[in-house]
């Protein structure tokens, strides 16, 4: 049995900052990805030294390029090895890169499953397969389910939605010409498609998760006075980058600490403690902290848990959180674990909402912070990572928004509703990749549901 | 009594379905026979006098291309041809006609009568024999036998048929006709999902008693279009408009006060029935605040007043219907030549069918048009020459031929049903098609003639237009493929001057025609010399002007076209497949679909199942080679 498929890549070791970091290219494009990102024509089955490039000519990374012709593959199609530099941020750099080219992101377990397809592993070891894809694909969608918590999904959804808006005009136009109802020329149609790239635009350059992963998460640590915010910072950085003393409001403007965990690079802003004052250096410090909170991407509020306000710390501050629109941007530490005797744990409540207790001081908790900082970037432990899933997603995003352009242009230049209509179809083809797949008759029953049709 | 000869095919029910099926079966040359209940309503038009329409048309085509009647049975009875998006691009075209339903009809019934290979016999069909599984034949109502291994049903609404007229109902086919009851019970003893469905009339008006003057008239598209591929304007009988007026305030006055009395509201009506062609009740009662709803007026035919006005069906009592009627402008004398009603039918759920369209539970069963759950006659002749041809094939101990959605309108329409079922009549729209782009009315022939003749149902006289056709496309591409203009000559200016900057370089003609500012007709006047004929000229542009598109579908069917040709084992044990989800195992265990890719197109079905279905049928084949070895 041989299946005609299309090109699959993903990052093939481990997540995590190695010395070695390894992309997998396998299907009928593995050839053509070679020569462009390695501007050669590969020697089968060699190892060529070369730099990986963008097409504009911008080096990414260098490493070796190896490509195996099928069928003497590891999946018995076309592979491409590329083994760059093993640093997140720049693997993810040449997947993407791989996905231009014309590859998709592999699901779990699916160059495994192409090498079984093919023949190249025997009968005992499909088992094994079948448990990969059933448990990762699960986890897949725990993770993509996960990454898209809060005001990304909002976005998204909507988007989705405005654009089932809009097909539902346009395919209506198509379907039902004699029921008064042509909005393609009517200008509606072309209001609508203006709506959602507006908002498909918003939408990618809100989740700016490229960015966030190529230039660092800003983290912006923030409390009371003397909750132990620069021993935090102090204890992150590993070194002495604060003055910590037990005189509340030592901090009096904010200290930035450039960190890298497991790779991921993190901007750590430690701010002076919020609190009314009428030292004018303080008053200044404490407005400065609350403008990087609000520039923050992830802020990290430190309570004194022996002092009397831990007993609700969030309840205590409303009026801080009420100025903050985005809740779920907050992780509560729970500082001076040590002292206080609380057990060292990461709790996370049905809204979303994570509590860390630890001691800056004797380094107890750090561990759960760090990690719970990756995942905030989207990048986990795991076979099939946030990381990954939030790739995914923005790859379906961008693919989206191409598809919306090029329908726009049918639509002005050559007023070709029909062809709209076929990018349209695309279009939500590609979100569907994060929001579920939309079938024609979900299309046609919400026409009927929106015009009178039938004579 | 066993009638003295057998057959090989022998098809039930005489409408849009059971005509394409018994032309078919009869055009590959096996011995059909045509059961009927009534000779003189073959080919009848039981709703509204029109044929093709969006989606619709496109079907038709598709039947013409195979050779069947349904287009050339419109040129030659419509009288009055439109158009439809005509503004819009080629791949949402459809032509419709309004059709004098006793020319119509006639032009059937001559086919038929004159179809080699073919028989009719006018009985009511009571019951079906069949033998461990398998059909053997069927019993008429007098008890006569008729003996052949395939049989399909084209039963349309006629199965425990019950017809509503306000809150009073009794048994019927169609107005007119009695209802199969016998047969109904007999197939509800099979192993298949049966439900009930609902479709609807409005009353008919008499056209003397309408005053014209008072509504728009709608005349046919000049120059007339024609609905067969050798179809001519020359076949076409005169040509009169169609009329449209509208409902009003009053008019849902009227209906919004008699809701009660409607048999869909008081409870009466258990059938569904079509979203997309709702009852003048419906209109009102969920569009409430529409105040107008068009009425098309359209006539019945050449040699009678009789109007069938779309738009206003209803299974109101007849004193509302009379009411609503004459609340509408132009209509205000009208009279009421038959009552509107609603009528109740069986239907088959199609998820028990193969793509072949015979019982996955009955070999040699096959079911085609309303007993689908489909409504339309061009949906069900579709249906009818499909399942005619795959019984006529399976007669000849041949492989069933199942189109693809990506190769006909007529795949998308199978692969719906049997895949998703239906919760309402069934209808066709162009959204329905992924590969709309692929799947157009000008084409179809392109797509479907040359397998149409393989199977023996394409003649000589139309195979030989078609390889002229395709020849001629052929020919005229590489004329504009090999054809230069170059700049600065008379030639060259005149099409920069189209387009705005004066050419840069040498154009070949087919590149000028791919852009947006041009099109056949003005690159023919440029240029010089060109195809006079419409249908190749037509093609060429078309093809020139989708290119991109075309290419871009054509690569996602390539992609997905494996996962199509592979075959899911009919006795697959979807509850042993480790991995799978209790609820895909359960969805899977009720499709039973035939091929990968139609299991994944079952809703909640994922890539992830499908790799694990993937897995699974590799590993039984490696096993069963083991055992075999062995």
């Amino acid at each position: 049995m041989s299946i005609v498929q299309d090109t699959i890549a993903a990052i093939a070791t481990a997540p995590g900052r190695g010395g070695v970091g390894i992309i997998r290219v396998s299907g009928s494009q593995a050839l053509a990805i070679a020569r462009g990102l390695g501007g050669l024509e590969p020697t089968p089955r060699h190892a060529h030294y070369r730099d990986f490039s963008t097409g504009s000519g911008e080096v990414i990374d260098q490493g070796l390029l190896l490509f195996f012709p099928g069928p003497h593959s590891f999946t018995g199609e076309d592979v491409l090895e590329l083994q760059g530099h093993g640093g997140p941020v720049v693997l993810d750099m040449l997947l993407q890169h791989c996905l231009e080219l014309g590859a998709r992101q592999a699901r779990p377990g699916e160059f495994s499953e192409r090498a079984f397809l093919n023949d190249k592993l025997d009968l005992a070891q499909a088992e094994a397969i079948a448990d990969l894809i059933e448990a990762s694909s699960e986890q897949a969608a725990r993770n993509a389910l996960r990454s898209l918590q809060g005001a990304f999904s909002r976005r998204v959804h909507e988007l989705t939605e405005s654009l089932i808006q809009l097909r539902i005009y346009v395919e209506a136009a198509i379907d039902f010409p004699e029921e008064e109802i042509d909005f393609l020329t009517d200008g509606h149609v072309l209001d609508m498609l203006d709506r959602v790239r507006d908002n498909l635009s918003t939408v990618l350059h809100e989740a700016g998760q490229g960015a966030l992963l190529r230039n660092g998460m800003t983290v912006v640590i923030a409390g009371r006075p003397n909750a132990g915010k620069s021993s935090l910072l102090n204890a992150l950085a590993g070194r002495e980058t604060a003055i910590v003393t037990d005189i509340a409001g030592t901090t009096r403007d904010i200290l930035r600490e450039h960190i890298h965990i497991d790779g991921m690079p993190l901007h750590v802003v430690d701010t002076a403690g919020l609190r009314t004052t009428t030292d004018q250096i303080e008053q200044i410090g404490v407005e400065r902290a609350l403008q990087a909170i609000d520039e923050a991407d992830r802020i990290l509020l430190v309570v004194d848990s022996t002092a009397p306000e831990a007993i609700d710390p969030l309840a205590l501050w409303p009026e801080f959180l009420a100025q903050r629109p985005n809740p779920e941007r907050v992780t509560l530490i729970r500082n001076k674990a040590d002292l206080s005797s609380e057990s060292i744990a990461l709790q996370s409540d049905p809204d979303g909402q994570v509590t860390i207790n630890l001691s800056a001081r004797s380094g107890q908790g750090l561990d759960l912070l760090r990690t719970h900082l990756k995942t905030c970037m989207g990048y986990e432990q795991t076979t099939e990572s946030g990381f990954s899933a939030r790739r995914r997603h923005l790859d379906a995003l961008r693919q989206a928004a191409s598809h919306l352009q090029h329908g726009y242009n049918q639509l002005i230049h050559s007023g070709a509703g029909e062809l709209l209509a076929e990018d349209l179809r695309q279009a939500q083809q590609a979100l569907g990749e994060i929001t579920g797949t939309v079938t024609s008759d979900d299309l046609l029953g919400r026409i009927f549901s929106s015009f009178c049709i039938g004579k | 009594m066993d009638f003295p000869s057998r057959f090989d095919v022998i098809v039930i029910g005489g409408g849009h379905a059971g005509t394409e099926a018994a032309l078919a079966a009869a055009r590959m040359g096996v011995r059909t026979l045509l059961l009927t209940h009534n000779v003189e309503t073959l080919g009848q038009m039981s709703c509204n006098p029109a044929i093709g329409g969006i989606g619709k048309s496109h079907l038709v085509k598709e039947i013409d291309a195979l050779g069947g009647a349904m287009a050339m049975a419109t040129d030659q009875g419509g009288i009055q041809f439109r158009v439809l998006n005509s503004r819009k691009g080629p791949a949402v075209r459809a032509t419709r006609a309004q059709a004098d339903r006793l020319l119509y009809k006639a032009a059937i019934r001559e086919m038929l009568e004159n179809q080699p290979n073919l028989w009719i016999f006018q009985q009511a069909c009571d019951d079906l024999i069949v033998e461990q599984d398998q059909v053997r034949g069927v019993v008429t109502q007098m008890g006569l036998q008729f003996h052949a291994d395939s049989v399909v049903l084209t039963t349309g609404t006629f199965l425990d048929g019950l017809i509503h007229i306000g809150l009073r109902n009794h048994a019927g086919g169609r107005a007119g006709d009695p209802p199969a009851i016998a047969l109904s019970r007999r197939l509800r003893e099979l192993p298949l999902r049966v439900g009930r469905l609902k479709t609807g009339t409005p009353p008919r008006i008499d056209g003397r008693s309408v005053d014209f003057s008072l509504m728009t008239e709608q005349p046919g598209d000049a120059p007339t279009p024609v609905m067969s591929f050798l179809g001519s304007r020359e076949q076409h009988p005169r040509q009169v408009s169609c009329w449209i007026t509208h409902t009003n305030a009053r008019t849902h006055e009227i209906i919004a006060a008699n809701l009660d009395r409607s048999p869909m509201y008081s409870g009466v009506i258990e059938g569904v029935g079509p979203r997309y062609c709702p009852s003048i009740e419906d209109k009102i009662h969920r569009f409430a605040d529409k105040d107008s709803h068009q009425v098309f007026l359209e006539p019945e035919g050449l040699t009678t007043h009789e109007l069938y006005p779309n738009g206003i069906s209803t299974s109101l009592p007849f004193d509302v219907q009379l009411d609503i009627v004459r609340s509408i402008r132009g209509m205000e004398n009208a009279h009421i030549v038959r009552p509107g009603y609603a009528i109740e039918y069986d239907f088959f759920d199609p998820r028990d069918l193969k793509y072949s369209l015979e019982t996955k539970v009955i070999e040699g069963l096959f079911f085609a048009g309303q007993i689908n759950g489909t409504t339309g006659y061009e949906e069900a002749g579709a249906q009818g020459l499909l399942a005619g041809a795959n019984a006529a094939l399976r007669a000849k101990g041949q492989q069933a031929w199942c189109p693809r959605r990506d190769e006909a309108y007529i795949g998308v329409l199978v692969d719906d049903l049997i895949t998703l079922g239906t919760q309402e009549p069934y209808r066709m729209f162009t959204s329905r098609a992924e590969y709309r782009l692929i799947l157009r009315e000008d084409n179809a022939d392109l797509r479907l003639t040359e397998k149409g003749r393989e199977l023996g149902l394409v003649d000589d006289r139309c195979w030989a237009a078609f390889e002229a056709k395709r020849e001629g496309i052929e020919r005229e591409l590489q004329r504009l493929k090999s054809t230069w203009v170059h700049p600065h000559t008379p030639q060259g200016d005149a099409i920069g001057e189209r387009f705005g900057s004066p050419l840069n370089r040498e154009y070949n003609l087919l590149n000028l025609l791919a852009r947006p500012e041009i099109d056949y007709a003005t690159l023919i006047e440029l240029s010089g010399a060109g195809t006079p004929d419409r249908q190749i000229a037509e093609q060429v542009e078309i093809q020139t002007k989708y290119a991109g598109y075309i290419d871009r579908q054509q690569e996602e069917i390539r992609r997905l076209r494996a996962s199509e040709d592979t075959r899911l084992p009919e006795n697959l044990d979807y509850s042993s497949i480790p991995g799978l989800s209790r609820e895909i195992q359960h969805k899977l265990g009720q499709a039973r679909p035939q091929t990968l890719g139609q299991a994944s197109r079952i809703p909640g079905v994922t890539p992830a199942a499908i790799s694990l279905l993937l897995i699974h049928l590799k590993k039984r084949s490696a096993s069963g080679k083991l055992e075999q070895s062995a």
